[in-house]
């Protein structure tokens, strides 16, 4: 597959998106030592400050949501590569506070080395930290251990339901606990269509025949659950939604927040279809979708197919979904 | 070996892996995304600039720096493993500004210690450990008996490309390829063959 995209060299890819996002939303992001993304307008020091770290080239992810009620800062590695420790301690010093830091790392990896690297660094230098480890990705099974399950898109919705906590003054054993009830209670799924191609290597990340497609397929091109054929949207949708479904125990009559996120080159058309099904099958379980979002927050290059999530909703954690937010790529008034 | 063999054993494992990146990302792209060559040559990048920038006469220091330049290399797990390795013998080599064979054994041996202190894996599990614990074994059975460090250090490299080697036959059970589960067998681990790459510039006299 030849690669055809807007770029230059490839060996500054990292250093020239993030200073073309930072020069597009100024007014809210800011880009400190090359490699963190901050807030422009820092919050309060009194309140628990959130810091993330992965790799780039899944834009608008993760950087996208550093903002008020959501990140504070954003590591960011290379492509598809998580940053190393030194930068990392570095964002976690940066934000040293009495009221301390969440630190949400996605299970990857190079994320979960690194991070662990930075977090055994940082307590050495008496910053309070607690490290909450996403995994919700359910293609191992949804009863695999949790050190099989990657993490997906669903450290945005994340990112918002702990910001919300940290922005209200909350402690930083409020907001892990908040965070990581929503983190017990959420599933994500994912299908490809066809590949991307890593821009840095021009190699194409997996391969698919022209008639397949994979559920449970990774944010690197990582196998899932095996090829099957194409299925229709109504069919693929019901397969989806029905594990999602059966792995955060969703009942009659509980709320569900739904994601579908575009990997990058599936149209909103698309996925508008898919979730009108995925809609209409939870709706014949007396399911209810509470809240909806489809987008694109975390792709992974040209790459057909969605991340489709799921999250159990309580009263607690629809009022942080629905507090306000104010980020580049989420912004909820 | 003192520190002016030490920087030239760097040089050559750098070379080493320079001259052989296309194939670490054949083998990646087999099983992964297909950049472990363009990382590797990155950490390469840092540790070469790491030896040339040392003014320190200290074996130690030398060796913190080259840990803490690849620990900066930003390449998902290559960067803390491979930097730990490097931090772990700056450690073991402690104020000695020259190491004898046995002095080899140790750093080496402390070097391994502070890789195990971030990741579980070992031999069989397909990672770098496949090359790295065999070249560590072979170096403390050489110092034991009494060979010399040129001799250690080419039966450690010969262990850590046979320890790459037998990766084949393995099913990754880290990393991103252990998505892939019994799909990775029949192919070389990248991780594995990088480590044995740097082993064999030690070797080269």
């Amino acid at each position: 597959m030849v690669m055809k995209k807007f770029i230059n060299d490839p060996n500054n890819l990292t250093s020239e998106l993030l200073d073309g996002y930072c020069g597009a939303y100024s007014h809210k992001v800011a880009l400190q030592s090359e490699k963190l993304v901050v807030r422009a307008n820092p919050k309060s020091a009194g309140k628990v400050a959130l810091v993330t770290l992965g790799g780039a080239g899944h834009e608008p992810a993760l950087s996208g949501f550093v903002g008020e009620g959501m990140l504070d800062v954003s590591v960011v590695g290379d492509i598809f590569a998580a940053p190393g420790p030194p930068k990392v301690i570095e964002a976690l010093r940066a934000m040293k506070r009495d009221a301390g830091i969440l630190f949400v790392v996605l299970n990857h990896a190079g994320d979960v080395l690194s991070a662990n690297m930075a977090v055994q660094m940082a307590a050495k230098e008496n910053i309070r930290v607690k490290q909450l480890l996403t995994h919700e990705d359910i293609a191992p099974g949804a009863d695999a251990p949790d050190e099989d399950k990657r993490g997906l898109v669903g450290c945005v919705p994340l990112y918002k339901i702990a910001g919300a906590a940290a922005e209200m003054g909350k402690s930083l054993d409020e907001v892990f606990e908040v965070a990581e009830r929503f983190n017990r209670n959420m599933a994500t799924l994912a299908v490809a269509l066809k590949t991307a191609t890593h821009p840095s290597s021009g190699v194409s990340i997996f391969e698919l025949a022209d008639d397949e497609m994979e559920i449970g397929m990774g944010q690197h091109g990582e196998a899932g659950t095996g090829r099957s054929k194409m299925m229709s949207a109504d069919q693929t949708a019901e397969t989806m939604i029905r594990q999602l479904s059966g792995a955060v125990q969703a009942k009659r009559g509980d709320r569900l927040l739904v994601i579908l996120n575009g990997a990058g080159a599936t149209t909103l058309m698309e996925l508008y279809i898919v979730f009108r099904r995925v809609k209409q099958w939870l709706a014949e379980q007396g399911i209810e979708v509470a809240r909806a979002i489809v987008d694109e927050f975390l792709t992974v290059q040209e790459m057909a197919g969605f991340q489709m999530f799921v999250a159990k909703m309580d009263d607690e954690l629809l009022a942080l979904w629905d507090a306000p937010c104010d980020t580049p790529y989420l912004t909820v008034r | 070996m003192n520190i002016d063999q030490l920087k030239e054993k760097l040089l050559a494992a750098v070379a080493a892996v320079r001259a052989n990146h296309e194939v670490l990302s054949r083998l990646d792209s087999d099983t992964g995304d297909g950049d472990h060559g363009i990382t590797m040559l990155r950490a390469m990048k840092a540790v070469e600039n790491a030896v040339h920038g040392c003014r320190d006469s200290e074996l130690k220091t030398l060796l913190m720096d080259v840990g803490w330049a690849v620990l900066g290399v930003d390449g998902g797990s290559t960067g803390p493993l491979l930097g730990c390795l490097f931090l772990g013998m700056s450690d073991g080599v402690g104020n000695k500004s020259e190491i004898d064979c046995p002095g080899l054994a140790i750093m080496f041996q402390a070097g391994l210690e502070k890789v195990q202190e971030q990741t579980k894996a070992q031999v069989g599990d397909k990672t770098m450990m496949d090359a790295l614990v065999p070249a560590v074994e072979t170096l403390k059975k050489a110092s034991q008996e009494g060979q010399s460090i040129g001799q250690a250090l080419e039966n450690a490299a010969q262990a850590a490309e046979d320890g790459a080697l037998a990766t084949k036959n393995f099913q990754a059970r880290f990393g991103r390829a252990r998505n892939l589960k019994e799909r990775t067998i029949g192919f070389q681990d990248p991780g594995a063959t990088s480590m044995a790459y740097i082993f064999k510039g030690f070797a080269r006299q």
